[in-house]
């Protein structure tokens, strides 16, 4: 019989609200094998692990049960406890009476027998809980960083600046991400450009960073330390050794195509860099669009090109590594706003989105720098500014504020103002978001000294007539129907998860939230980490975020990278699979399903009549065990076994909590 | 079966037995408690680290010992934390509901649901609804062993 | 004795001694005659003297694979005869990895469908003295006189509604192939029941499954059921207890049947074994059914190459859940 201690937390009020914590202990009391039962008001605190570290070593405990917040939250707080009362740690068990329980039920009469029937299971699994040593596990020294905005930039430079090996993947030719599609930033009106470029040529130059542009992420396997990860770069068909970036094939190049990096309104060539501060200023071929590709003939490039870089002959080339740690940092995408018919975006030429009217600023934007309109190519008098197009929209967009739109909307209303001096801005808008340094003041001068009219309500319609835009909306604060005829519309569409981030987040691993942004670990206390050990998430790829949170998150999980391939040994997964061979027939069914190749057949000798006899059974390798247990699921005898969640002990917990009836 | 089983009246509550994977489910459960969402105590949960771990023996267990009720609860199809594990489990239990239809259990004594750790609202209503679901069935005495009846 | 029989028994015969006593294999499975003519049991023939006894007629029902899984332990290499069941039953054993290809030679005896001893006499009205088989009918001789049937007819059910009678794997085909069968309304039963209102279903399978004795024959019988060690058995954790209680039947045969998902070939053996008549076919074929509903067609044994569908995956296969 194992001597079991019960420890009950009343977090405050947070459990004991919910729960008669006398009445639990003295039930738990009651439980087979419990010898021992307390409580404390926070048992996560200095004093509440001692109690529980005293019990231990004064009434002899070889098991422990603590009744608090999910084991998601402080499993680990109180197996250190335990541990250093001398105690295996995973002979610890959580019963989670406060999220599962006293958090989602509001009457002593329902949360107590509730939670006395989780502290059960818990110490009937606690009974049959073993002593489980965690596999150590070698470290490679490498990182990689996947998108190579200016969140993956700056992750990237942080963790070669540590000392370490860093490979930096784009998928795009050039890195840069959408910050080098801004002309300026809010709220300091720096020059987008000016204070990207230095970190992009930091990045290509660093030692310890190895760039790979056009690259992208084949397969990830293995694990926290030892990812194994195939990358696939792209055929450039530029020898990018040979390749100077003169940029005589791209000036001399026959064919055009919608520029992506314009969002679609200027063309550019079928050999080309996406932006002239590109990195590295190496071309690539658009084989979909090249002549020589498509019908066989031109060839110009190739025979233009003085360093004859121009190979024809390349092919994608897959490249397979191992990393000790992986940082994402992969960015969004902007909404379509067509799906809002009543904006008619696309319908009209002077209707546009944020970043398009963005690339307006650009000096090498489709206008040259030229505030005008795309229609006409004069410059507009009158520009609507329409918030939230698809954020906060729960019937037909997205739920959530995008966060950067309303700064945004006022530095390309300021921008605007000095570029056409005779310019009046209208924002529409539900509300104004300005948190952060400097925004509040920022948005304020827009309004205050730029002219920016500032109306809070929706727009129901907009449609040209004659050469302007109707714009129909309704004044929401006054009741009035505003009717304005503006020379141009932007729309501020939604920041969304890439369109790819699903089959990425597959690809490596990490889940996502209903929107498709990559989940954290935990929304306050884990913001960069991911429920896979060893992956990082930073930018705009867990939520719409500003360049300041990106930078910044950037660096955390630099840091949290750095400190994972800093250490010599990591402790792997206690929780493993581990086969009884005395048991198992050796059909191998496990090894077919084994997600981690976790599992080989091995050759046994066995006594048979006067001899011996081979054998072939299963054999879990602990340190590829990532301790699923489906393998448990598919072995039918029962041969495989996960430890920390056994038949036994989850038997044992149907059978307590069952007990009830 | 007993009288007391068969009493639907005398403030019959169900027994929901519901299992959630650790990465997404039981994270969803957690994150519905942190948004202090309500749903019925009938439901307990047992955490296991993935739904690829159930095994079907252990419906069949907490049926014969007295739950009215089984929901199994992973992550959405696609976002195993193990890559495959959901997938197979999919299959599997997919298999094992069929089975236990035929065996000639209601297909609401049985489910599968799968639920983010960002679904916090989901993972309240599902456990509401399947348990205003089994409420509805009254008590399940299919499989229920005589030797586990007494009401404590 | 059925006549016809004559010369396939001496093909076979024939083959069969050539490897044995030239020494190829130390042992063949087979069939002999058993203390009644309507008996063919299994022969384990290591001599000439053994081989005079083997047989081939209407009776050798039993599946002879499964002997595998204990003679390969004691012979370098065995032969098999095997019909089209026992063929399936060998991939399946090949596909746990319970046998070894190299180990075996396979004699392949395209089946003609086995009869069945209480149809004979039934249609008999009495116990037949014997049998001739002619083409596509049988005679039934009796003290009273003699009678010819239909062949399919006092065929046993498992027979009857045999889709694959060749075999599916063999090293030498010994007789000439039978053809595929016309598919039988196999799962017809299944659907019946899957008609009936929930309650309906339970009382039906709870008056079944009451009959089992715990016997374990149908799972002895079964080339699927090839663990070392048999949950049924495990004192760690025990999943089956030992009571006679109907949940514990109902436990042991959901499982059992379980267990079979994607892997049962649908040979009849279990049920054939069974001494109290329980329908295990049908819950058998319940789960063939579903999986070639939900996962496409795969008929296990019939190709040791393909992968078994609970083995494996497609990212968007369908569910049977209440939420697709």
């Amino acid at each position: 019989m194992p001597r079991t201690g019960v420890f009950i937390c009343h977090c405050g009020s947070n459990i004991a609200g919910t729960v008669d914590i006398d009445q639990a202990l003295e039930a738990s009391r009651n439980f087979p094998g419990v010898v021992h039962a307390d409580e404390y008001r926070y048992l996560c605190s200095e004093v509440g692990q001692d109690i529980i570290k005293k019990a231990i070593e004064e009434y002899n405990l070889d098991r422990v049960v603590v009744g608090t917040c999910s084991p998601r939250m402080h499993e680990n707080t109180f197996r250190k406890a335990a541990a250093e009362a001398g105690l295996n740690p995973y002979l610890l068990e959580v019963a989670n009476i406060r999220e599962h329980c006293s958090w989602v039920h509001k009457d002593m009469e329902v949360g107590t027998p509730k939670a006395i029937a989780l502290l059960r299971a818990a110490a009937a699994k606690a009974a049959l809980n073993d002593p489980l040593e965690a596999p150590e596990l070698d470290v490679e020294k490498r990182a990689l960083v996947i998108g190579g905005g200016i969140a993956g930039i700056q992750a990237a430079l942080d963790i070669a600046e540590a000392g370490y090996i860093v490979d930096l993947v784009e998928k795009d030719p050039s890195i840069g991400g959408r910050m080098a599609q801004l002309e300026k930033t809010f709220p300091t009106l720096d020059c987008s450009a000016c204070i990207l470029t230095p970190k992009m040529v930091e990045a290509a130059q660093h030692p310890n960073i190895n760039l790979m542009t056009y690259c992208e992420i084949d397969e990830v396997k293995g694990f926290v330390g030892q990812f194994d990860v195939t990358i696939k770069q792209k055929a450039r068909y530029v020898d990018p050794v040979k390749c100077t970036g003169c940029g005589i094939c791209w000036e001399k190049c026959p064919s055009k195509t919608p520029s992506e990096f314009e969002m679609g309104m200027t063309k550019r060539k079928s050999i080309y860099v996406p932006f002239p501060q590109a990195v590295p200023m190496i071309p690539v071929i658009d084989r979909e669009r090249c002549l020589y590709f498509k019908k066989g003939r031109c060839q110009i490039c190739e025979k233009e090109c003085p360093p004859q870089a121009i190979d024809y002959e390349q092919q994608d080339e897959y490249i397979e590594r191992r990393y000790g740690a992986i940082v994402v940092a992969t960015g969004y995408d902007q909404l379509d706003p067509s799906v809002y018919g009543e904006y008619g975006y696309g319908q009209h030429p002077d209707i546009l989105t944020g970043l398009e009217f963005e690339r307006l600023f650009n000096a090498s934007g489709p206008t040259g720098g030229k505030v005008v309109r795309l229609s006409d190519g004069k410059p507009p008098k009158k520009v609507v500014f329409i918030q939230c197009v698809g954020s906060r929209d729960k019937a037909r967009g997205m739920n959530y504020c995008s966060k950067i739109c309303c700064m945004f909307t006022a530095k390309q209303a300021i921008l605007l103002k000095e570029k056409v001096p005779e310019a009046k801005s209208y924002v529409f808008y539900i509300d104004v978001r300005t948190a952060g340094k400097g925004y509040e003041e920022f948005q304020r001068r827009a309004a205050e000294e730029y002219d920016v009219a500032y109306m809070r309500g929706q727009v129901g319609k907009i449609f040209p007539e004659d050469d302007y835009l109707v714009v129909r909306g309704v004044d929401s604060l006054s009741g009035r129907n505003i009717e304005i005829k503006a020379d141009m519309v932007v729309l501020a569409a939604a920041s969304i998860a890439r369109h790819d981030a699903p089959d990425l987040g597959r690809l490596i691993g990490i889940n996502s939230d209903s929107y498709h942004f990559f989940n954290e670990a935990h929304p306050k206390l884990k913001p960069v980490e991911t429920h896979t050990a060893g992956i990082f998430i930073a930018g705009a790829c867990q939520a719409p975020k500003d360049i300041p949170d990106s930078v910044a998150q950037a660096s955390a999980a630099a840091v949290k990278a750095v400190g994972l391939l800093s250490k010599e040994k990591l402790l792997g997964e206690a929780c493993t699979a581990e086969v009884d061979h005395s048991q198992c027939s050796g059909c191998l069914n496990c090894e077919a399903i084994c997600p981690y190749t976790a599992i080989t057949p091995v050759e046994l000798e066995e006594r048979y009549k006067d001899g011996t006899l081979q054998r072939t059974v299963a054999e879990v390798n602990p340190a590829l065990c990532q301790g699923c247990g489906s393998c448990t699921v598919t072995c039918r005898s029962g041969s495989i076994n996960l430890k920390g969640f056994s038949n036994e002990q989850i038997l044992a917990e149907v059978d307590a909590i069952c007990l009830q009836r | 079966m007993s009288a007391a089983l068969n009493d639907n009246t005398a403030g019959w509550e169900p027994l929901i037995v519901s299992f959630c994977c650790n990465w997404c489910s039981y994270a969803g459960g957690d994150l519905a408690g942190t948004s202090r969402m309500t749903y019925p105590a009938n439901v307990k949960v047992i955490r296991v680290p993935c739904s690829g771990r159930i095994n079907p023996m252990f419906v069949l267990r907490a049926f014969q010992r007295g739950a009215d009720g089984v929901l199994v609860a992973g992550c959405h199809p696609g976002d195993c934390h193990y890559t495959s594990g959901n997938y197979q489990s999919r299959r599997r239990l997919s298999a094992f509901k069929r089975l236990v239809e035929f065996a000639g259990f209601e297909p609401e004594r049985f489910e599968v649901r799968w639920i983010s750790s960002s679904e916090g609202d989901k993972f309240a209503e599902e456990m509401t609804e399947m348990t205003e679901k089994i409420k509805a069935l009254g008590p399940n005495g299919k499989m229920r062993d005589a030797r586990w009846q007494s009401v404590i | 004795m059925a006549e016809r029989n004559l010369d396939s028994v001496k093909k076979i015969r024939e083959a069969v001694s050539q490897d044995l006593l030239g020494g190829r294999i130390s042992q063949v499975l087979g069939w002999e005659k058993g203390h009644y003519w309507w008996q063919s049991r299994p022969l384990f023939a290591r001599s000439e003297a053994d081989l005079e006894k083997l047989t081939w007629d209407s009776f050798c029902v039993i599946n002879l694979s499964r002997y595998l899984l204990e003679e390969l332990k004691d012979h370098e290499k065995v032969g098999v005869l095997v019909k089209g069941c026992d063929a399936r039953a060998f991939n399946r054993l090949l596909q746990d990895n319970m046998v070894k290809r190299e180990q075996v030679i396979l004699y392949g005896l395209p089946c003609p469908g086995m009869l069945d001893y209480n149809r004979l006499c039934e249609e008999a009205g009495a116990v037949p003295d014997g049998i001739v088989e002619n083409n596509g009918t049988v005679v039934l001789k009796t003290d009273g006189g003699e009678k010819e049937v239909q062949r399919e007819d006092i065929m046993l059910d498992k027979c009857r509604e045999c889709v694959y009678p060749d075999p599916a794997a063999y090293d030498q085909m010994l007789l000439s192939p039978q053809g595929e069968r016309e598919a039988a309304e196999r799962f017809k039963p299944v659907e019946e029941l899957e008609e009936l209102p929930a309650d309906e279903r339970f009382a039906y399978w709870e008056k079944e499954l009451s009959r089992c004795l715990r016997c374990y024959a149908c799972r002895q019988a079964c080339p699927f059921c090839s663990c070392r060690e048999c949950f049924v058995e495990q004192e760690n954790p025990r999943w089956q207890g030992r009571a006679y209680q109907p949940s514990e039947n109902f436990m042991f045969h959901l499982v059992r049947a379980y267990h079979g998902t994607g892997r049962c070939i649908d040979c009849g053996e279990c049920e054939r074994s069974c001494p109290v008549d329980i329908p295990l076919q049908e819950l058998n074929r319940k789960l063939i059914k579903d999986i070639n509903e939900l996962y496409g067609d795969y008929e296990a044994g019939l190709d040791a190459e393909a992968e078994p569908p609970l083995l494996t995956y497609r990212p968007d296969d369908p569910a049977a859940f209440s939420e697709k």
